[in-house]
């Protein structure tokens, strides 16, 4: 098969979708949530992703993430359904819910609302510790650069402008061009002889002409992604040169999960991003439900607003 | 509750066009398009006409760019507009008071490319209004205007005219001002939305109406109370906004807008004219002393201590920057307005104003700004 043949659809069968990333969960199988004095919930419903955090006593206990639905109170419903599907916990059980998110303000059972920038900060400050000073969220539809202060708060941030490019979305669409499984085009943009030259334009909508232009000119598809991993990284780079990058980089968000873009973003700055061993895409929920545990400490429990399915 | 006290003003600025189309029809004077709040809009009051600022529609539109650059500011474009697409039509004439460059081209434009207009009329007032020069310059240069007038109308303007316009413009300077310092008491009974209403139908509304409803709308303020949080107290700052969907944003989550310094606010209308004897130099050298406009603002940054006085005056506690895209003059003050406000404890908020703006971003970087000034039961 050539290269090229990427670009022809399959003459039968079922069409494979390259770009659906895998939905997860987690429950701390060690602890039993019945034993919990304080039970928080964080929704995130973010364009492409929806996650539920659900924190015991302050520290993680379960979490959900799923793709976002045609709406945002479906989809917060959802990821809090798989929740209790695999720990039998429902919303009433939960104190306080905290929504996050383009979608915060649709959670139907949550009592808060808070920007997804508060939250991704106090997640990364929880999963990477206090020295966390510099948070990149590369989300969906829009990347952030954030800075905060040792407790996690919001100190400056900065987002893109109205265009997506560059994003999680993006990356998505790539992945189906090349017909490349989203989670391995990573790996596969390391394996070049030559490292490319980013290329031109990370727009999503003129990507599959400016993907073919590098196939017909004898780029592998292993290159094609190396070149779009370098832009997608030179643009973040450049939304994070206008705030500054302070020691202590932690990166959030579902393009965290990818090398591809991570190690060179990692190269451009001359910094290596803090590790964690907590999937990066929950982190804004994370923070949502720790906001809501400090919320409980604080003013008690909140009365359940509406139950989830 | 709204309790509608405001709504005239709304409506005033939702239907200006058909406003100055009525006011035409009720009393045969001529309608003058202003572009630039530097116009000595006393002059065109003296004269019998009705000034009417033009102000963009916020919606997309594809004439301009056969006349004015793509990067020109927004309002440069969308004002042209207005134009092009004859929503002035009821506008015999024009003008301009020097200000930016770009807005002179749209000026530019309009005079040769729409069709309605019958004059036009071009005050190339100093820029440099700290030069020991401007004064007199600016005199000569409205006392022409004066005579461009009267030779138009046929009628000279005469001094005892002139004094009243200004009577009457100044009045209405006072009345918004004692509307705008309701804004300083804290949780203020009157919204930064309900003030640019006020502020903006100023601008094209007849000075002696707008001052009957200023009056009524004052004398039932001292009862008023609103019930809403007052949030975080904000200052905007920038060129002309009148993205009312925009403020009523801001005023949404958490925040009250309780001062500005905007042409569509208070550098319209804060300061008078003095009267002295000799209405011109009063009218002349109000506009030189008015808050300026980067335009008119160097070599020393007078505006620097201005925004900050206002922001201490009026209590914000924070300061949101309404950046039209490509506003040379604005954009070359900012950093250091920026810098000058932070270090003295005003924290400021950046955003990128086009023609037409995406809310849900802003809304999201607004509401993160107001977390990072509060919030503190988070932590």
């Amino acid at each position: 098969m050539t290269e090229l043949s990427a670009f022809n659809a399959p003459s039968s069968g079922e069409k494979k979708e390259f770009w659906r990333w895998d939905e997860t969960a987690w429950v701390d199988e060690s602890r039993d949530w019945r034993s919990a004095k304080v039970l928080t919930c964080g929704i995130d419903v973010g364009s492409v992703s929806s996650q539920c955090v659900i924190c015991a006593d302050g520290e993680l206990y379960a979490y959900n993430s799923m793709r976002t639905g045609s709406n945002s109170p479906d989809s917060a419903t959802n990821a809090f359904a798989g929740v209790t599907a695999r720990t039998g916990l429902t919303v009433p059980d939960v104190q306080f819910v905290v929504g996050t998110g383009y979608g915060r303000v649709n959670v139907p059972f949550s009592h808060k609302a808070i920007t997804e920038i508060a939250c991704h900060a106090r997640g990364a400050n929880k999963m990477g510790g206090n020295s966390v000073r510099t948070i990149l969220d590369m989300g969906g539809q829009d990347c952030k650069a954030i800075h905060c202060d040792e407790k996690g708060k919001v100190t400056n941030f900065l987002m893109n402008d109205k265009c997506a490019a560059g994003t999680g979305r993006g990356m998505e669409v790539i992945s189906d061009l090349m017909q490349i499984p989203i989670a391995e085009l990573g790996q596969r943009s390391f394996e070049v002889d030559v490292e490319p030259e980013a290329v031109s334009s990370v727009c999503v909508v003129f990507a599959k002409s400016e993907a073919l232009a590098m196939l017909k000119a004898g780029y592998t598809k292993n290159k094609v992604v190396a070149a779009y991993c370098q832009a997608m990284a030179e643009r973040v780079v450049s939304l994070l040169g206008r705030i500054g990058v302070e020691e202590g980089f932690f990166i959030t968000g579902g393009i965290a999960k990818n090398p591809g873009v991570v190690k060179r973003i990692e190269r451009l700055l001359g910094i290596k991003a803090m590790e964690t061993k907590i999937d990066s895409q929950i982190a804004g929920a994370y923070g949502a439900a720790l906001f809501a545990h400090t919320l409980v400490l604080k003013q008690g429990a909140a009365k359940p607003l509406a139950a989830a399915a | 509750m709204n309790d509608g006290l405001f709504d005239p003003f709304k409506t005033w600025y939702e239907k200006r066009h058909d406003y100055a189309r009525d006011w035409k029809a009720r009393t045969g004077g001529q309608v003058v398009a202003t572009m630039c709040t530097y116009t000595p809009e006393e002059l065109l009051i003296a004269a019998g006409m009705l000034p009417v600022r033009v102000l963009g529609a916020h919606e997309p539109q594809n004439v301009t760019e056969p006349h004015v650059f793509g990067m020109f500011c927004p309002f440069c474009r969308d004002s042209l507009a207005q134009g092009l697409l004859n929503r002035f039509d009821y506008a015999e004439g024009v003008t301009l008071t020097q200000s930016c460059i770009q807005y002179r081209q749209s000026f530019a434009s309009w005079r040769m490319h729409v069709p309605t207009v019958k004059w036009d009329y071009y005050v190339p007032m100093p820029n440099e209004v700290q030069s020991r020069h401007a004064r007199l310059a600016h005199y000569g240069e409205v006392k022409k205007f004066r005579d461009f007038l009267g030779k138009l109308t046929g009628q000279p303007l005469s001094e005892e005219a002139l004094a009243e316009a200004v009577e009457v413009v100044n009045e209405n300077r006072r009345l918004l001002r004692q509307l705008f310092d309701y804004r300083k008491q804290p949780n203020p009974n009157v919204t930064g939305l309900e003030a640019l209403y006020a502020s903006l139908s100023a601008q094209f509304v007849d000075k002696r109406e707008h001052n009957a409803l200023l009056r009524k709308v004052l004398a039932a303020l001292p009862s008023r109370r609103l019930e809403r949080p007052e949030g975080v107290r904000v200052m905007t700052i920038g060129s002309e906004n009148d993205d009312c969907g925009f403020m009523a944003m801001i005023e949404s989550v958490g925040a009250t807008i309780v001062i500005d310094d905007q042409c569509s606010g208070t550098r319209y209308f804060w300061n008078e004219a003095k009267p002295n004897g000799d209405p011109i130099k009063a009218i002349a050298d109000r506009y030189i002393d008015r808050p300026a406009c980067p335009t008119k603002d160097y070599p020393a940054h007078t505006r620097f201590d201005h925004v900050l006085g206002l922001a201490k005056d009026y209590n914000a506690r924070a300061a949101i920057f309404l950046q039209q895209k490509f506003c040379d003059p604005h954009e070359g003050d900012y950093p250091d307005l920026k810098r000058h406000l932070e270090a003295n404890g005003i924290p400021t908020l950046f955003l990128e104003f086009d023609i037409t703006n995406p809310l849900g971003p802003f809304r999201i970087r607004v509401e993160a700004f107001l977390e990072t000034l509060s919030e503190e039961e988070l932590f």
